[in-house]
């Protein structure tokens, strides 16, 4: 008989599935509510992300949830989106929280104390993205500033993927 | 998998950042570079913190020989872990050991040390730990080696010795130096009478007030003191009982094995000498010695020995050799007619033999899926009444059998049997 989960681990896989329904109910906010489907699919997403945290369920939920976004605001650029970031990191760490080790393992207070940290730090980076982009966006648009912007993406892509090539090899 | 891979957190955060970003910019959407913006943080991060040596792990306990209830430490050895920040260790349960955490689950930082387990044998034996699970992931999470099986380690569980301490003299001391009073005069410190002086008598032993009285020297005689010979005959042949570990109920073995150790180590401290014979499906047997050596080498026997009926077994095989001077004491449930046999056929040839009874009061036998539990209870009293017989017919040929009721178990028993051993007997054979 495997172990019971602790309170611990019923929170973390609680944030995981509530992190994407908030990141994808915050577009209500500004007035585009999501369809029944649309919130369907993402629980349902949701809920097999939390139950495996490994899994690439995490990965579909996020990208259905960027999708929404980009889909349903289109040329919008709303302070609620810092929400929907902080559901999404939330899950993230969260999940990392969680596949540290077996389900039933006792979280860590100094690790979780870390990912507090951690999350937090990163999630700095989303309300520092969107001033940015606020204060620029009635700038005049450089020319080719688009085509770099695409090359600079396809660089990171590359880097990324060279990297995972190389993974396993010290 | 003993090599670095790329987590599942990596991945979703880059393809979750290179997803945003790369849509943004196609599309035109930079609210997407404000969702995403974190998760390309956390990855570049992942990503640079990139592990360069490959990790060696392995545990070690820190005793590998205890006795019941004791703790020791299963420590972590982890080399080449520079790049590790947070350990992952799953130790698997194993029977009659406790772990704390309970479950064996630990994870935490490498920065507060490897996560050591502690661990407990709850009963005497030979424990086998349980398999262990090692997992390393590298700062942010972006890498993980394993998990990796280590472990597997055998810890030799020596019985508790209950605190056992008797006053009573051994019935028949026949050795070279001890402390048991001889039943022959010599040098020693036990006084035994006053005689008149013969030639050859040590000047320090004349009692000059007797003496003086009877105009004539006389001279004290003491007993010598000598070592005994301690024969434990353990009963291994099975199991009866359910057994809770060092705190818990006690089988039939539990007692044997702890009314064992607690003898052997009362007449080792004494300065007799201890053999062991185990009558079992191992058949371990220890030669007659003394000391703290020769003691953990009676405790590691009783720790390691195998349980079962051998093969063969039948009174002829069950000589134990035990020759005048020695005790022997019977250690078992009494449900086996061979060790019954082997008992009386001690007594007949006049040896002192104390039968100690371990039989747990509640004891009821182990019970095959799909047997009748009716049938089986009516077996199992009718093994008793015949038990009971064999424990009456003993105590006619005049060997005691006594219940293991810890310390002061036997003293009555033995000074019974030193004043048998002092009156003239007639040996039956």
């Amino acid at each position: 008989m495997s172990p019971r989960p602790g309170a611990g681990q019923l929170v973390l896989r609680l944030l995981v599935l509530l992190g994407p329904l908030v990141a994808l109910l915050a577009t209500g906010l500004v007035g585009a509510v999501p369809a029944d489907w649309l919130i369907a699919l993402v629980a349902a997403l949701a809920v097999a992300f939390a139950a495996m945290p490994d899994s690439p369920f995490g990965t579909a939920v996020m990208v259905v949830v960027l999708a929404w976004w980009g889909i349903s605001l289109r040329d919008g650029l709303h302070p609620e989106a810092v929400i929907a970031a902080a559901g999404l990191v939330t899950a993230h760490v969260a999940a990392v929280l969680a596949s540290y080790g077996p389900g039933s393992m006792p979280l860590d207070r100094a690790v979780v104390g870390l990912w507090a940290v951690r999350g937090a730090a990163v999630l700095l980076a989303s309300p520092a993205v969107w001033a940015v982009a606020t204060v620029l966006r009635d700038q005049p648009e450089p020319p080719g500033i688009w085509v770099a912007g695409l090359a600079a993406a396809f660089v990171a892509t590359l880097v990324a993927a060279v990297s995972f090539q190389l993974d396993g090899r010290p | 998998m003993k090599e670095w891979r790329a987590t599942s957190s990596l991945s979703r955060a880059l393809v979750v950042g290179v997803f945003g970003v790369g849509a943004a910019v196609l599309f035109g959407e930079p609210v997407l570079v404000v969702l995403t913006a974190p998760f390309v943080l956390a990855g570049a991060l992942g990503l640079v913190h990139r592990p360069t040596a490959a990790p060696r792990v392995s545990t070690r306990l820190d005793h590998v020989a205890l006795h019941e209830g004791q703790g020791t430490l299963s420590r972590l050895v982890l080399l080449e872990g520079d790049d590790v920040e947070h350990v992952t260790r799953v130790a698997a349960a194993s029977a009659y050991v406790a772990m704390h955490p309970a479950d064996g689950q630990v994870g935490r930082l490498l920065g507060e040390g490897p996560p050591d387990l502690e661990l407990s044998p709850r009963r005497w034996g030979r424990r086998m730990l349980g398999e262990e699970k090692v997992g390393l992931h590298t700062r942010w999470a972006g890498y993980r080696w394993g998990p990796v099986s280590v472990g597997g380690q055998e810890m030799r569980v020596l019985p508790v010795t209950a605190p056992f301490d008797s006053r009573a003299e051994a019935p028949q001391p026949l050795g070279v130096v001890g402390v048991h009073r001889s039943r022959r005069l010599g040098d020693g410190s036990e006084f035994a009478g006053i005689r008149p002086f013969q030639v050859g008598d040590r000047l320090r032993r004349i009692n000059w007030r007797v003496s003086l009285r009877a105009d004539a020297l006389h001279v004290e005689t003491t007993r010598a003191e000598e070592d005994s010979g301690v024969l434990l005959v353990v009963d291994a042949l099975a199991d009866h009982g359910r057994s809770g570990g060092a705190e818990g109920a006690a089988s039939s073995l539990d007692l044997t094995v702890r009314a064992a150790a607690a003898i052997a180590e009362h007449h080792v401290r004494n300065g007799d000498r201890v053999s062991l014979r185990v009558v079992g499906r191992g058949g371990e047997r220890v030669g007659y010695g003394s000391g703290k050596a020769h003691l953990r080498m009676l405790l590691g026997t009783l720790a390691g020995m195998r349980i079962g009926e051998p093969r063969g077994l039948d009174t002829e095989t069950m000589q134990f050799g035990v020759t005048g001077g020695t005790v022997v004491v019977v250690l078992s449930p009494m449900l086996a007619e061979s060790i019954g046999t082997a008992t009386a056929t001690m007594v007949r040839r006049g040896l002192p033999v104390l039968v100690i009874d371990t039989l747990p009061p509640g004891a009821a036998p182990a019970v095959a899926d799909g047997t009748d539990p009716v049938l089986a209870d009516l077996a199992w009293r009718m093994r008793k009444v015949e038990r009971e017989q064999v424990l009456g017919r003993l105590s006619t040929l005049g060997c005691p059998v006594v219940t293991w009721r810890g310390p002061g178990t036997v003293d009555d028993v033995m000074h019974r049997l030193a004043r048998r051993a002092q009156q003239p007997r007639v040996r039956a054979r």
